[in-house]
């Protein structure tokens, strides 16, 4: 469904098929929609046995990184000799992202089955979703959900009657864009600041509260009950292009759209008509650029837009990458300075402090881009945004600093032309958007 | 360290080298003389890897890797000095300076910034942050105890902040904020009042955090050093003395993982101004006329070798547990066969702890060679009256009388103090003998585990003031019964010779470690 | 130093200690349940005040100067008193590109606050900007207190601000 409108025809509806469908949202009527086969299909079975149906499903992680999930599973050990967790992360923070909200508001039931599967395959007792705090509505929601769960007795001391102990609670956080990076989710689970962390060592060794962990996004934990109900096989078929690809994605269709929403669809399918066909443009403009990952990823032009198939490959073919699905277009109206300039703002106000080139970075990069947009720029100010950018790529601990000079570095190559306008006088100085 | 003693071989800079299993790149170079640039690592604190400034080339990683994290692995090649790895630490130096104030020339660390060393090695010679962006400006902040923050200089390492956390175990810094608004925050309710929190000044590798006490007091440059162990307890911190034109301005820690590793109490970080005392004995006294008159060395010796050879009696030493192992030897020596050595000491509250470190404490007993006085024959005693009542004569050596009865030297029949500074009680005295304070002579203490270390010389003393062991040894001289030592290294030597806890032991083989007692005998050597 | 206010009111009494007790509970630290209580603080006293991190920092066994960093860390906790009604607009690129900053300019105006951060001379409202709601979608999201609100537009703000006294 592309929520909130009914859904387009080339939609594959797997995840959405619920979307504002209220009475999903209710335990009673989540099962009358088949939901809690799956679990408990899963907790018939061995960890082990889980793990490999969702390696074999091709499954990869929906949050941006597109890690396959089964592998990720099975680096947890097998042999438990302390507590595991799950950590499913629900703090949906990339500009341009809005599908994780979605599924917590209209499907929780769908989360908390896909956390108990996760849960039960690696071995966790406890499963902590950490929710962003500016999600009031998802959180009230998912909190409903979860006791309601209890009450059911699908999670509890004796979940679905299998014996096994399966805890799952709301981790609600507090302001924080860089909580969405794992290690960060982790260290503000423990009531510290949101520094990610220097790896080794990864989760699997040593995560949360220094125990074994995995951390898997919203849309990734709600897309393992369809893999258990509809098998391998079928997951697999959902792949358009590249096999490495499959399953269904949201993208989250934002910015200069007449129909701004989330598109599920096949991996693969073409960026082209998502934009045209599905979302449209306003009337009358023409498109110009896009990022089709989230804020972090580079940005695309008109060509490459057109040429792009919408799976981890393709992305990286033209030049960009899938991300998180966040996909945020920009008309000929948009003015790619200042856009790109507010979006190194994002970076420099969500820099954690640790890392120099990222603290330091991103700051210096908004005072440039607003010279530029005060009109005072130079021309080697482009270069030096550049020379930055690369200085601020691959070198720190984690890649919010890589996301602030992927965009700035991306538009530049692109739209020089806009830059140099400012900086020549050509067009009229202004720190306002168009 | 690791536990297992397996090597790893790698290659760094060219230069193949063997640590064990578990080491990091960073302390790897160390061993073929490469010091990689670093800011946020420190050997005594959890490692952060945030200043990003040890980035290195390891061959067959497609990104550089941070040095201070990164173990080594068999058969590694790392490159320090690849072009990427400069270009990388070249850009970490070029954000790290664009909010500095760049106030040197009134900066405490100049001289002994690493951000000026580093910029300086591998820094560029321009900035592209224009003087069109202001600089980050926040005022500087009296975080309590010693310690001033200045947060224009600060580069967001985080030491003081790790070492609060995880060393002291009381996390009263903390960074608050994000981004480029970040800086080093306590909270309204605590100053920064642990009693071993000045470490933070010396963690600091820029010139952030500094000392109140030493603010403005001297440059970098113009101090001179010597390694000293400090005598605020029994612990025996390894320190550093550091003096401008002859007098002490600074005490900060000298690494020594067997003692303090890298770190030093408040209290003796500024226990050090009464080195440098201006009220010092400057010349030999002796009894004249019932006066203490001005004498020269021979004339001084001479009257109290008098008063020792015609004693007849039992000679007790009184002598401060702060005495060195030297001086208290020839005391001992000097008093001969009726010798009877005894001391007293202070005890203060309980120990203090600095958490994260095994056995290290401000400890209650504050005097620095308490052991080495036992080792020596000296006994502790509370009370004096029956020690002294006996005596014929007491050579007083070092600060022995504090706080004594004003009454208690009274009946003894001759008193011969061997200080630095006489008191009231000593003034009854029939001869006085100015010597050297610790700063001021070489020697040696044993710390309250047994081990004996050395302290250098690191100004010179007042007027015709002695090391003590010199004037003793000048009296056994006098006596007949020996030679004068040449240096504090040749009472040691007959030390070792005679006494067998120190057996073994020179002053070549205590170097700037020390080395526990009974190590240098024989057996121990072949152990 | 701090100031003798006298005036500050425990948040960890009766139900809120019950509350706090059953969230730490969850986890196998007291630490963990940090940022639940600095939320039950806040909802409390509106604010997390330098007090209410002492008080966080007994209950917790952590120290105040630590409650003070993560309090920092995360923009949500207010470290100051805000108006009645907190009002978060966001503005970031996607909700940017489809006029924002007018809708926050309208709230600014029409609440009286005149400046982002500042709250209005009658008390009842402070608005600031924010870093993406996540509802890139439904331009333009307004948090109002625990209120999401989609879709505003410049025309209902007026009318919008009126729900809340």
């Amino acid at each position: 469904m592309g929520y909130p409108h009914t859904p387009h025809e080339k939609e594959t509806v797997v995840l959405s098929k619920y979307f504002g469908d209220a009475e999903a949202r209710s335990y009673d009527g989540w099962v009358q929609r088949g939901g809690y086969e799956a679990l408990k299909k899963a907790l018939g079975m061995s960890p082990a046995e889980v793990i490999d149906l969702v390696k074999e499903s091709g499954l990869r992680g929906r949050g941006g990184a597109g890690f396959p999930t089964g592998f990720k599973w099975s680096f947890m050990p097998k042999e438990k000799s302390k507590p595991h967790y799950l950590c499913c992360n629900a703090d949906e923070s990339e500009p341009g992202t809005f599908k994780d909200r979605e599924i917590m508001r209209w499907t929780p039931h769908a989360l908390i089955e896909g956390c108990a599967i996760a849960q039960h395959a690696i071995q966790a007792e406890v499963t902590y979703i950490y929710i962003r705090g500016e999600f009031t509505e998802p959180l009230r929601i998912m909190q409903a959900a979860l006791d309601d769960a209890y009450k059911a007795g699908v999670l509890g001391a004796n979940a679905m009657g299998s014996g096994k102990q399966l805890d799952m609670y709301i981790h609600r956080g507090a302001g924080a864009y860089i909580c969405g990076e794992e290690t960060a989710l982790m260290n503000s689970i423990e009531g510290r600041r949101g520094n990610p962390r220097i790896r080794p060592p990864f989760p699997a060794q040593k995560g949360v509260f220094g125990m074994p962990t995995t951390v898997n996004n919203v849309e990734t934990l709600t897309a393992v009950p369809h893999i258990l109900v509809q098998g391998t096989d079928w997951h697999k078929g959902l792949s358009l292009s590249n096999p490495k690809s499959a399953g269904t994605k949201l993208f989250s269709v934002c910015g200069n759209v007449a129909r701004p929403g989330n598109y599920e669809v096949t991996m693969g399918f073409p960026l082209r008509d998502v934009i045209y066909e599905m979302a449209g443009l306003p009337e009358g403009r023409t498109l110009k650029a896009v990022q089709p990952g989230g804020s972090s990823v580079p940005i695309i032009n008109r060509e490459e837009a057109e040429a792009c198939l919408l799976d981890y490959e393709g992305c990286v073919e033209q030049h960009t990458m899938l991300g998180s699905g966040g996909m945020i277009v920009y008309d000929d109206t948009a003015d790619m300075v200042y856009q790109i300039m507010r979006l190194a703002r994002f970076y420099a106000h969500e820099s954690c402090a640790q890392c120099t080139q990222c603290r330091e970075g991103t700051a210096w990069t908004v005072r440039i881009l607003e010279r530029i947009l005060r009109g005072e720029g130079k021309m080697k100010d482009l270069d030096l945004l550049l020379d930055l950018g690369e200085q601020m790529t691959g070198k720190t601990i984690c890649v919010l600093s890589d996301s602030c000079a992927a965009p700035v570095a991306s538009g530049i190559e692109r739209f020089r032309g806009e830059f140099e306008a400012y900086i020549t006088g050509a067009r009229e100085p202004s720190l306002a958007p168009a | 360290m690791a536990e297992s003693t397996d090597l790893v071989t790698l290659t760094i800079d060219g230069v193949e080298v063997s640590v064990p299993k578990g080491t990091t790149i960073i302390e790897a170079a160390k061993q073929v003389g490469v010091v990689i640039p670093h800011y946020c690592y420190h050997p005594g604190l959890p490692v952060a890897g945030v200043c990003r400034m040890c980035l290195v080339h390891v061959e067959g990683t497609p990104k550089l890797q941070i040095a201070c994290a990164t173990p080594v692995a068999h058969g590694q090649v790392v490159e320090p000095y690849r072009e990427d790895a400069v270009n990388a630490r070249k850009g970490v130096l070029e954000f790290l300076l664009i909010n500095h104030p760049l106030d040197c020339p009134i900066c405490d660390q100049a001289g002994e910034c690493e951000l000026q060393d580093y910029v300086f090695h591998e820094g560029q010679a321009r900035t592209r942050y224009t003087p069109d962006y202001a600089k980050r400006f926040n005022p500087v902040e009296d975080f309590g105890g010693d310690v001033l923050y200045v947060p224009n200089r600060c580069i967001l390492c985080t030491r003081c902040v790790r070492f609060m956390e995880h060393v002291a175990d009381d996390p009263i810094l903390n960074v608050s904020e994000r981004g480029d608004r970040a800086f080093i925050g306590v909270h309204a309710d605590r100053n920064l009042d642990h009693p071993w929190s000045g470490n933070v000044i010396d963690l600091c590798p820029v010139g952030s955090l500094i000392s109140k006490d030493f603010l403005h007091k001297a440059r970098a440059w113009e101090l001179d050093k010597a390694p000293s162990i400090c005598t605020g307890c029994s612990q025996g911190c390894n320190v550093v003395l550091e003096t401008r034109q002859g007098t002490v301005v600074r005490k900060r820690p000298r690494s020594n993982l067997d003692v303090n590793q890298f770190f030093l109490c408040d209290h003796g970080r500024l226990a050090y101004r009464w080195m440098n005392r201006g009220d010092r004995i400057e010349a030999p006294l002796v009894r004249h006329d019932g006066e203490l008159i001005a004498t020269d060395w021979d004339h001084a010796l001479h009257d109290v070798a008098g008063l020792l050879g015609g004693s007849g009696g039992e000679v007790v030493v009184l002598a401060s547990p702060g005495a060195s192992n030297e001086a208290l030897f020839l005391a001992r020596e000097v008093a001969g066969d009726g010798f009877r050595g005894v001391f007293r000491v202070e005890r203060v509250g309980d120990d203090v702890p600095l958490d994260g470190v095994p056995n290290l404490a401000l400890r209650a007993e504050r005097a620095p060679n308490v052991k080495g006085a036992e080792t020596l024959g000296y006994g502790e005693r509370g009370d004096l009256g029956a020690d002294l009542s006996a005596a014929s004569v007491v050579l007083v050596l070092g600060d022995a009388l504090d706080g004594l009865d004003p009454t208690a030297l009274d009946r003894v029949p001759h008193v011969v103090f061997i200080g630095t500074v006489l008191p009231e009680v000593g003034r009854v005295a029939s001869a006085v003998l100015p010597t050297t304070n610790v700063a001021e002579e070489d020697g040696s203490f044993v710390n309250r585990d047994g081990r004996v270390q050395l302290y250098l010389q690191a100004k010179s003393g007042p007027g015709m003031a002695r090391p003590a062991w010199w004037a003793l040894g000048e009296l056994l001289r006098e006596l007949g019964r020996g030679d004068s030592p040449m240096s504090a290294a040749d009472v040691f030597a007959s030390m070792a010779s005679t006494v067998e806890a120190f057996g073994g032991l020179s002053y070549r083989t205590l170097g700037t470690r020390g080395a526990p007692l009974g190590s240098g005998s024989t057996a121990a050597a072949t152990a | 130093m701090m100031k003798e206010t006298g005036t500050y009111e425990p948040v960890f009494t009766d139900d809120r200690r019950a509350k706090l007790d059953e969230i730490i509970a969850r986890y196998p630290t007291k630490r963990a349940a940090l940022l639940p209580a600095l939320w039950l603080v806040q909802e409390t006293h509106g604010w997390v005040s330098d007090e209410a991190m002492i008080e966080v920092a007994q209950t917790l066994f952590l120290t105040a100067a630590y409650v003070k960093g993560v309090v920092t860390f995360y923009t949500m906790y207010h470290q100051h008193p805000v108006g009645r009604h907190f009002i978060q607009v966001c503005t970031t690129s996607p909700c940017s590109l489809c006029g924002a900053e007018r809708v926050m300019e309208a709230l600014l105006e029409h609440t009286g606050c005149g400046d982002l951060g500042a709250t209005s001379p009658d008390g009842r409202f402070t608005v600031v900007e924010v870093e993406c709601l996540g509802a890139c979608g439904f331009v333009t999201p307004v948090l109002i207190d625990d209120d999401f609100i989609e879709g505003v537009t410049v025309e209902q703000v007026p009318e919008l601000l009126g729900r809340y006294e």
